[in-house]
């Protein structure tokens, strides 16, 4: 069991579903099982049997992707910019014990991997396999870096807040003054070309805050998300210092669900290995939000 | 999308069905065989905003082994694995790195779409029951071409949609400034409609509802992006940047290229097959649906024009980067489409990536991009992306198009033979 782990046994808060959940990692995602997920719990705790059905099942697939997944950050070994150049494997400059050595380079927008099997252009933005190593390319063209992953990964199961239906507002995104894009880091670490999409205004301790919203490019062209880096006065106090994710959903009336419950820590929060993204200016809350994921320092 | 009585009632009638089915099961031990998923399935994909419904065709048994094929309307992909291991169904799609695993119980599958993304998981919850989705034809008022104005944040952009009836009910198409979005599936229930596509990566739903003379709705990408949009009737007027505009070149000297094809031999523009002949480079990949869609066009070119001084060679950017792996799966799509002109691998899928490898191309951003040379090598035309036989009339007219300047290209003369002593 892990430090976190055993922090989060001894204070018996935010995450109380770890029988409910356990229960059902693993398993088949019927209706059936996810009616068990929810039930199960409210015997010992009156708090999730207020989550609702489909955050539960986004938490259960986030951490089952942690667990499983060959690029969960609890699996990174390294966050490199590829440069010049740079060399991995058992003598490289990013050792991978048991792995030949091999040389990442970039020409001309492609990054190209040389080994003893040969070289090979790598895709952007794809995971591909390299003996029981994983890599991922990704980043504008001259500015490329690879995260590795390893087959050992840390154990670590998120916790969160209660749940806390004040906390899912209703919000509109207000015009940008001078709509524009920028470079940022993602949750993931990884430079994104974000276009500024607005503000939302939220109201808390009867101070109006004007978060910004900035649009996040995802698996493919069409799909994108909004989201906002927000700090509040939890951070370093149960929440993640830095501040922490949390994603605007369409609703069907032209406004944006703002569930703060969905709240995420950016991947630093899970591994060194990733750079954190720089808080957004302006986007402090002057109130505490205790809702979404935790996080305990090591 | 509210569903119809009449359906509602026929899944009741399957929901007895399969009770009556399991009771008969317990009472009778001996007919205790592990039930078959093999027939037509009415499938979805939850979405924040709606149903996706898609055609899922599975067959086979569990021993022999069984195989699926995802369609929209009247267009079946294959599925790369069909997995069955007791009332656990997993349906593999290895190009995606995409699964859908699903509980069988009696007429009914339930589970989640996944794929690993890159910054969390990809999950959509999933659920099919026996049969196929009932043919739903769309009313006259809705069907034609619509000039579509896509709304993001605070920008707009254009697209086109197309409705049509077909044999399965209401069908269409999408179609931007870079090529259409392939054939999808649809429906509609009086001033509504819906028209979706899944091909195992691509999540695609158009929604909306007819309101006076323009269609108002959402278009949907994965479980969560949604775009709202506004239509009028087409005008005839052009909506889209014509294909023709969206990539240039450096056209002062001929079009170079340098790459291996299928057996390793380096193939470039010197190479005496393309000398004084017109010639056309197909950016594609075999990966990419509008290059199936475009492919059995340029067989056809081929075999009409060949005899008249008219070469073809297409650029694969291929997925994985790996030689091996990349030359099997082009050879596959050669192999698919009967293809006799050469094929190189010239990189990998990434849009930039591939752009550094031409650098005489200015603006590169779709797969396929069609370039035509002239007898001297040089750039004469470029299409971005390709009409499809979903887009019906379009698909016809990029056709014509390609004809015409083929014709036109072969009518110039050709340039007189280099001189081994220098020009005169």
């Amino acid at each position: 069991m892990t430090a976190l782990q055993d922090r989060k046994r001894e204070t018996g808060n935010g995450e109380p579903a770890t029988g409910g959940r356990a229960a059902c990692r693993g398993r088949p995602q019927s209706i059936v099982v996810l009616s068990v997920c929810v039930l199960l719990p409210v015997r010992h705790s009156p708090l999730l049997a207020q989550l609702p059905p489909d955050l539960a099942r986004e938490r259960a697939a986030f951490s089952r992707w942690l667990a499983t997944a060959p690029n969960s950050p609890l699996a990174a070994i390294a966050l490199a910019p590829i440069g010049g150049g740079i060399s991995i494997g058992s003598d490289g400059e990013v050792p991978l014990a048991g792995l030949p050595r091999h040389r990442l380079t970039e020409s001309q927008g492609s990054v190209v991997l040389t080994g003893p099997e040969g070289r090979r252009t790598l895709p952007r933005g794809r995971l591909t396999p390299l003996g029981g190593y994983t890599m991922f390319v990704a980043g504008p063209a001259g500015r490329s870096t690879v995260t590795l992953f390893g087959p050992e990964r840390a154990r670590h199961d998120p916790s969160y807040f209660p749940f806390d239906s004040a906390l899912v507002l209703a919000v509109t995104l207000a015009r940008p003054d001078r709509p524009a894009s920028r470079r940022i880091l993602g949750p993931n670490g990884l430079e994104v070309e974000a276009s500024d999409a607005g503000t939302v205004a939220v109201t808390m301790v009867g101070a109006a805050t004007a978060l910004h919203v900035y649009r996040i490019p995802g698996s493919s062209s069409d799909e994108s998300s909004l989201m906002i880096y927000f700090r509040d006065q939890t951070n370093g106090n149960g929440s993640y210092p830095a501040g922490r994710f949390v994603e605007l959903n369409a609703m069907p009336d032209g406004r944006y669900r703002l569930d703060f419950n969905r709240s995420q820590n950016p991947f630093c929060a899970y591994s060194t290995v990733y750079p954190c993204p720089a808080p957004w200016p302006g986007n402090a809350l002057p109130a505490p939000v205790r809702a979404g994921e935790r996080y305990e320092p090591k | 999308m509210r569903r119809p009585d009449a359906e509602e009632a026929t899944r009741k009638m399957h929901r007895a069905g399969a009770l009556l089915l399991a009771l008969s099961l317990s009472l009778f031990p001996l007919g205790l065989a592990a039930q078959s998923p093999a027939g037509p399935w009415r499938a979805a994909l939850e979405l924040d905003g709606g149903s996706l419904r898609f055609g899922l065709e599975l067959a086979g048994t569990g021993e022999a082994g069984m195989t699926g094929r995802l369609c929209n309307s009247t267009r079946c992909e294959p599925l790369s694995g069909v997995r069955l291991a007791a009332d656990s169904l997993v349906l593999e799609m290895d190009d995606y790195a995409a699964t859908i695993s699903a509980v069988l119980a009696g007429d009914s599958l339930a589970g989640e779409y996944r794929n690993v993304g890159n910054r969390g998981p990809r999950v959509i919850p999933f659920h099919a029951t026996r049969g196929s989705w009932p043919v739903r034809r769309g009313p006259g008022r809705l069907l034609g071409r619509w000039d579509a104005t896509y709304y993001t944040d605070w920008q707009t952009s254009p697209r086109v949609v197309e409705f049509r009836n077909g044999a399965r009910g209401l069908e269409g198409t999408i179609i931007s400034n870079t090529g259409d979005y392939g054939l999808f599936g649809g429906w509609a229930e009086a001033d509504s409609f819906a028209i979706a596509r899944f091909d195992g990566s691509f999540v695609f739903l158009l929604t909306g509802r007819l309101v006076g003379d323009t269609l108002r709705g959402l278009f949907h990408a994965g479980a969560r992006s949604q775009t709202p949009f506004t239509a009028v009737r087409s005008t005839g007027a052009p909506h889209l940047k014509r294909s023709t505009e969206v990539t240039g070149a450096d056209t002062t000297t001929a079009f170079r290229f340098s790459f291996p094809d299928l057996e390793g031999t380096t193939v470039t523009e010197h190479d005496p097959q393309f000398q004084g002949k017109v010639v056309l480079v197909d950016i594609f990949g075999s990966w990419c649906p509008t290059c199936h869609d475009e492919a059995p066009t340029l067989v056809q070119l081929y075999r009409e024009y060949r005899d008249r001084g008219f070469e073809i060679v297409g650029l694969a950017y291929e997925v994985s980067g790996d030689p091996a792996i990349d030359r099997r799966q082009v050879r596959r799509y050669r192999d698919k489409f009967g293809i006799s002109f050469p094929l190189l691998l010239a990189g990998t899928n990434d849009t930039e990536a591939a752009a550094a490898t031409l650098p005489q191309l200015i603006g590169f951003t779709s797969f396929p991009t069609t370039i035509f040379l002239g007898r001297d090598g040089r750039v004469r035309l470029i299409h971005a992306g390709f009409y499809g036989p979903a887009t019906g009339a379009q698909h016809a007219q990029v056709v014509k198009e390609f004809k015409a300047e083929i014709d036109r290209l072969l009518a110039e003369r050709p340039p007189p033979p280099a001189s081994p002593h220098g020009p005169p």
